[in-house]
């Protein structure tokens, strides 16, 4: 029975592996975020590191005590921004940012950056449309 | 939305019934004469994107239309951009975390559907589904269960080791493995060409394929290769490409298919200056119950845009902070 069930369980797992494997491919972001750890807190840009597959923001965060804490934030890959005509001068240091996103499973300072503002309520990087990227200058 | 939305097809079809039918795959409009290399090849060169929002499969919300008129590929567009998008924060934390970023950086192209309006990118069979699966052997239902163990300790967040991330995860191959199909970004293609050669470069993620047109026979069977060993020949303006002879690594085709028994044969006809038909058929007797065939359009990107170089290998971090935290959890008595 016990086999019988594992049987079931195991193709059922197949099938969903099956089918999802081409949207999973890319990363599977929950295997390394926190969906039970979300965050939220502003931090002033420290550096930039433009690499693929992924960017990486460093922040320093401020806490109530006064103490900083230094918060790694995973961004996607810079083909995307280098495409829409940003750089990683486009985010300069000293920049304040709110970061709301997830941290990391294994509890260390680091973070998705689900979204990411400035402070004046402007999201980073601009939005989906009227980015000024190529292919859509023409629209 | 959803249910007005099968309403208003359901209805459509109906009428329709079988009026409207898919284009055949592959074939030019007859008035476009390609263009012609120095050599005499058809000239297939450029940076070409294959982004859409169009499903490989046909939706269940869409009846059986395989085509749509004007209003409804409003509707079903906007549906699909309202799933895809990223610029939303409901359905709770799991969906969220799996969305990770917002809008400005994924492929804008990728939340339009094809400009022929299909519901599916699968042409054949003509219901847009991926035929049945053939059951596996003993053997491959074993490799396939070992694999499927490891993903799912990757999707607990508790690999055990490396070996548990998959090949695209690894940076290994991505889809620069064909078939060739859209994705969140890097859909760039860039077509080279010399005197028997024809080479594409995916922009996801590092190998290019060389593809030899001068009718050299394929390698032999015990030389297996991560792209496979492609062979193409020129069929009037369409470039045909068959690929066999793939690495025997559980899980690295697509759906899990075969490697000693998969075949893909791909279709490049260039059907107006901005746009190439990409048309390929897979076949395996071992994973599928017949061959099927998807027709994807790919359109010229603007020519101030760029192939950028996507270095997935060397500072994926992804990978050491996979395991860290893995560890970290089982020492706290999580697994």
């Amino acid at each position: 029975m016990r086999t019988l069930q594992s049987l079931v369980v195991a193709g059922a797992a197949l099938l969903v592996l099956a089918i999802a494997a081409p949207a999973l491919s890319h990363h599977a972001f929950s295997a390394e975020f926190d969906a039970n750890k979300p965050i939220k807190f502003k931090g002033t840009v420290t550096k930039m590191l433009w690499v693929n597959p992924h960017a990486w923001i460093y922040v320093d965060v401020k806490k109530p005590d006064g103490t900083v804490e230094e918060w790694m934030i995973e961004t996607g890959t810079p083909n995307t921004l280098l495409r829409r005509g940003l750089t990683k001068e486009s985010l300069p240091n000293g920049t304040e940012i709110t970061v709301d996103g997830y941290q990391s499973k294994d509890g260390s300072r680091r973070a998705n950056g689900r979204d990411l503002t400035l402070p004046n309520g402007q999201t980073l990087f601009l939005g989906s449309s009227g980015t000024g990227a190529p292919d859509e200058k023409k629209k | 939305m959803r249910n007005r939305l099968l309403a208003f097809i359901g209805v459509l079809a109906a009428v329709v019934a079988m009026g409207l039918v898919v284009p055949a795959a592959g074939q030019a409009p007859k008035k476009y004469n390609a263009p012609k290399t120095p050599w005499g090849d058809p000239d297939l060169q450029g940076v070409w994107n294959d982004a859409t929002s169009t499903p490989l499969q046909r939706p269940g919300n869409v009846g059986e239309k395989g085509v749509l008129s004007d209003e409804e590929a409003e509707e079903f567009q906007k549906s699909l951009e309202h799933d895809l998008t990223r610029d939303r924060r409901d359905g709770g934390g799991a969906a969220d975390v799996n969305r990770a970023y917002n809008e400005h950086w994924m492929d804008a192209r990728r939340l339009k559907i094809t400009a022929d309006r299909r519901t599916s990118l699968i042409v054949d069979p003509v219901d847009g589904r991926i035929p049945p699966l053939v059951a596996p052997s003993p053997e491959r239902r074993r490799a396939q269960a070992a694999r499927a163990d490891g993903a799912a300790r990757f999707a607990a967040g508790l690999p055990a080791d490396f070996t548990d991330m998959s090949w695209p995860v690894r940076c290994v191959v991505r889809t620069d493995v064909p078939p060739y199909l859209p994705t969140i970004y890097n859909n760039n293609f860039q077509i080279f060409q010399s005197p028997g050669y024809v080479t594409i470069a995916p922009e996801m993620i590092h190998s290019a394929r060389i593809i030899p047109v001068d009718g050299r026979p394929h390698l032999d069977k015990s030389l297996r290769q991560w792209l496979g060993d492609t062979r193409g020949h020129w069929e009037g303006s369409t470039l045909v490409v068959e690929t066999t002879n793939f690495k025997s690594e559980e899980g690295v085709l697509f759906q899990g298919a075969n490697p000693a028994t998969f075949t893909i044969t791909e279709r490049f006809t260039r059907v107006a200056a901005d746009a190439i038909n990409y048309e390929f058929t897979l076949a395996d007797p071992m994973t599928w119950t017949k061959p099927w065939t998807a027709l994807i359009p790919w359109n010229k990107v603007d020519p101030d845009e760029q192939m950028f170089e996507y270095a997935c290998h060397e500072d994926n971090f992804d990978m050491v902070h996979f395991l860290t935290g893995a560890r970290l959890r089982e020492k706290n008595g999580e697994r």
